[in-house]
């Protein structure tokens, strides 16, 4: 009897509550995906040239985009783009894309943390 | 009392225990945030197959072997999982982008000289094939070689695999080892003074004992054999494997060889089924008998009697029957034969007479005498010929010879049949219905040794034939290698209907327990069997009414192999 309620007491405390996370939107109007284990990211697309990635925690917070750095690669009209982006200033990675981005576009962006990890985002 | 007292400390001492384990052991969902794809990623199967990294979207399924500096890349299609030839596929990796070439095999490679290097590398796939392009991300981990890791980290390895040893080493580089190695003594001392407490000190003794050699030991020696270091010893060839709970590890090499495929499920109306024992007729408009009329001696047609399986055309003659004649008949005849002579000498006589006495007896009176003459000599020589002209026997439909009784001098009675012939195109099927109901005009046959056909509907009879009532069908198309006689199952369909997921029936094995199964493809590597109940639909197809849901992917080709694996 004993040895049984130790090992439901066991079962209940190795069940994590954490589950992948499905593309949702997010509060700058873009897609927002999970990019690696410890960040979310935001893709923000609107027609133009301009690409913006916002970089937040595993909770949703925005935190400083300063020491990332970011690859972009996009599907626009059956081609494939590749373009860097900096950090531009609060959560922000911005990047000008050889072509204009149409909202939505799909591809994924390959993010470098400052301390040197690497994590990816696909939309 | 005493007693009441251990039990207490025990299940103290448990407690403690599974606390420990709650900390120290990763649990799966949240280890599971990593990938996002499709849920949670396998397990690591084995130590001694290659580092790899898959990915999938609604297109693609992608698979990166790393092994002797170069990544091999194995591509295919996500819901049926046939090789993809064609593609252009371009790695984004962490020496920028790198373009994968067919290596001939059916899958593509490319150079990583950076994977001689442990750690993790996040990869980008740009996949280019059938009209469409498509990004994907995986991260391929490249585990760091036993003899490199520290020694504390590598004494820890030899009590757990290499996964968990990597947790602990860098849990223990974020300094909370402290907490557990404290958690883990006082563990080890609360069970020993259980073992006391219960005037067990034998036990307790010889605990302590094996847990200082065995601590000396994992020092002294290496790991060997039970558990290898992740990069010790990466086998020249993945191999397939199944897990205690029935999933099966297959590595894409051994997809491509066992030629899996599958089919994304989707729910649907189908009409019930019906199933009826039936057998193979043939088609009554395009099938004969060959039978003699008189009794009489067979005999050869000129190029001899049609073998066995000899395709003949309405109209040829099959044989040739001589009638025979007995000796009252022989009698009769030699009677007539008598009586015509003698009447034909009466009337030679006559017409000689009246010849020369023409001037004055009636022209007509000589042409009479002569007819007369001329009918009784026509009639002697039909008796002599008559007897011996031979009936000929001829196909009535054109076919094959399906039987032939045929031996020459043998003697033919009327009505027995001398020759089937069949048409192999015009072949029926009769089935026998034990209940009447409502079919509708489409239905299917199954074989037993696994052929299915198309039937449609021909009729049914009113009569009943062995408490049943027969049914007869049609055969749509080629009906391939069919005899009349042959037994199989129609598959009727009646007009009630049913939803579910219409499977081949080639998907649907039987489990070690007996109980029918299917397997799922859940990762791109990775199998699970799920029990199933089925219910008959068709010749091809049976219907899964239970145990799997719309939206998985069922191995329908290659799942008998897949079962082998052990």
């Amino acid at each position: 009897m004993p040895q049984w309620i130790a090992a439901a007491l066991a079962l209940m405390l190795t069940v994590g509550a954490a589950l992948a996370h499905e593309p949702r939107p997010g509060p700058n109007g873009g897609k927002l995906v999970d990019a690696g284990t410890r960040y979310h990211a935001e893709l923000v697309t609107t027609g133009t040239t301009e690409v913006v990635v916002h970089m937040s925690d595993a909770n949703d917070r925005p935190i400083p985009s300063d020491g990332f750095r970011a690859n972009a690669i996009l599907v626009v009209n059956g081609q494939t783009i590749r373009f860097p982006l900096q950090p531009a200033g609060g959560s922000r990675l911005v990047g000008i894309a050889p072509v204009p981005v149409p909202a939505g576009a799909r591809g994924a962006v390959q993010i470098t943390s400052p301390q040197g990890a690497t994590a990816q985002a696909r939309f | 009392m005493k007693a009441a007292v251990t039990t207490r400390v025990s299940l103290l001492i448990l407690i403690l225990a599974a606390l420990c384990l709650a900390v120290m052991v990763p649990s799966g969902p949240s280890r599971a945030h990593e990938g996002h794809d499709h849920g949670a990623p396998p397990p690591p199967v084995s130590t001694t197959i290659a580092p790899r990294a898959d990915a999938s979207s609604e297109e693609f399924e992608i698979v990166l072997v790393a092994r002797d500096g170069r990544l091999q890349v194995f591509l295919d299609t996500f819901r049926g999982n046939e090789p993809v030839q064609d593609a252009t596929i371009e790695i984004d990796g962490p020496e920028g982008t790198v373009k994968a070439e067919p290596d001939g095999t059916g899958s593509y490679g490319v150079a990583a000289p950076w994977i001689a290097q442990p750690g993790d590398y996040a990869l980008a796939i740009t996949v280019q094939a059938r009209g469409t392009v498509d990004v994907l991300t995986a991260s391929l981990t490249i585990p760091a070689p036993v003899a490199a890791s520290p020694p504390a980290a590598g004494r820890w390895a030899a009590f757990v695999d290499g996964v968990l040893a990597a947790d602990l080493r860098s849990r223990a580089a974020e300094g909370g080892m402290a907490v557990y190695g404290a958690l883990a003594i006082a563990f080890a001392t609360g069970f020993c003074a259980a073992l006391l407490l219960r005037r067990r000190p034998a036990a307790a003794a010889v605990l302590l004992a094996f847990a200082l050699v065995a601590s000396d030991g994992a020092r002294a020696a290496p790991p060997s054999g039970a558990a290898p270091g992740p990069a010790a010893a990466v086998a020249a060839r993945d191999i397939a494997q199944r897990f205690p709970d029935g999933a099966l590890f297959v590595p894409k090499a051994t997809q491509r060889i066992l030629a899996i495929r599958t089919l994304f499920t989707e729910e649907r109306t189908y009409p019930r089924s019906v199933e009826l024992p039936g057998r193979v007729i043939p088609d009554p408009n395009r099938a004969g008998y060959v039978q003699a009329s008189v009794a009489g001696r067979l005999a050869p047609p000129p190029g001899g009697f049609p073998r066995l399986g000899a395709r003949v055309t309405a109209g040829d003659v099959l044989a040739l029957v001589q009638p025979a004649i007995n000796a009252t008949d022989a009698t009769t005849q030699q009677l007539q034969a008598r009586e015509l002579e003698q009447q034909m000498t009466l009337v030679e006589r006559r017409l000689e007479r009246l010849r020369q006495i023409q001037s004055v007896v009636a022209r007509a009176q000589i042409e009479d005498a002569e007819l007369e003459l001329a009918g009784l000599r026509l009639r002697r020589a039909n008796l002599d010929r008559a007897p011996r002209e031979p009936e000929r026997l001829v196909a009535p439909v054109s076919g094959v010879v399906a039987s032939v009784q045929a031996i020459a001098g043998q003697i033919a009675d009327p009505g027995t049949a001398i020759y089937l012939i069949i048409d192999p195109d015009a072949l029926w099927v009769e089935a026998l219905s034990f209940e009447v109901r409502a079919l509708a005009a489409e239905a299917s046959g199954r074989l037993a040794e696994g052929g299915a056909l198309s039937l449609v509907y021909r009729g049914s009879g009113l009569a009943d034939r062995n408490q049943a009532v027969p049914i007869q069908f049609g055969i749509e198309g080629k009906a391939g290698a069919l005899r009349p006689g042959q037994l199989l199952t129609v598959l009727a369909r009646s007009t009630e209907e049913r939803r579910g997921i219409a499977l081949p029936r080639t998907a649907v094995v039987r489990g070690a327990n007996g109980q029918s199964i299917v397997y799922a493809h859940t990762n791109a590597e990775r199998f699970v069997p799920l029990e199933i109940r089925v219910e008959p639909l068709d010749g091809d197809r049976v219907l899964a009414v239970s145990g799997v849901e719309p939206g998985r992917r069922i191995v329908v080709q290659g799942a008998e192999l897949l079962n082998q694996v052990r």
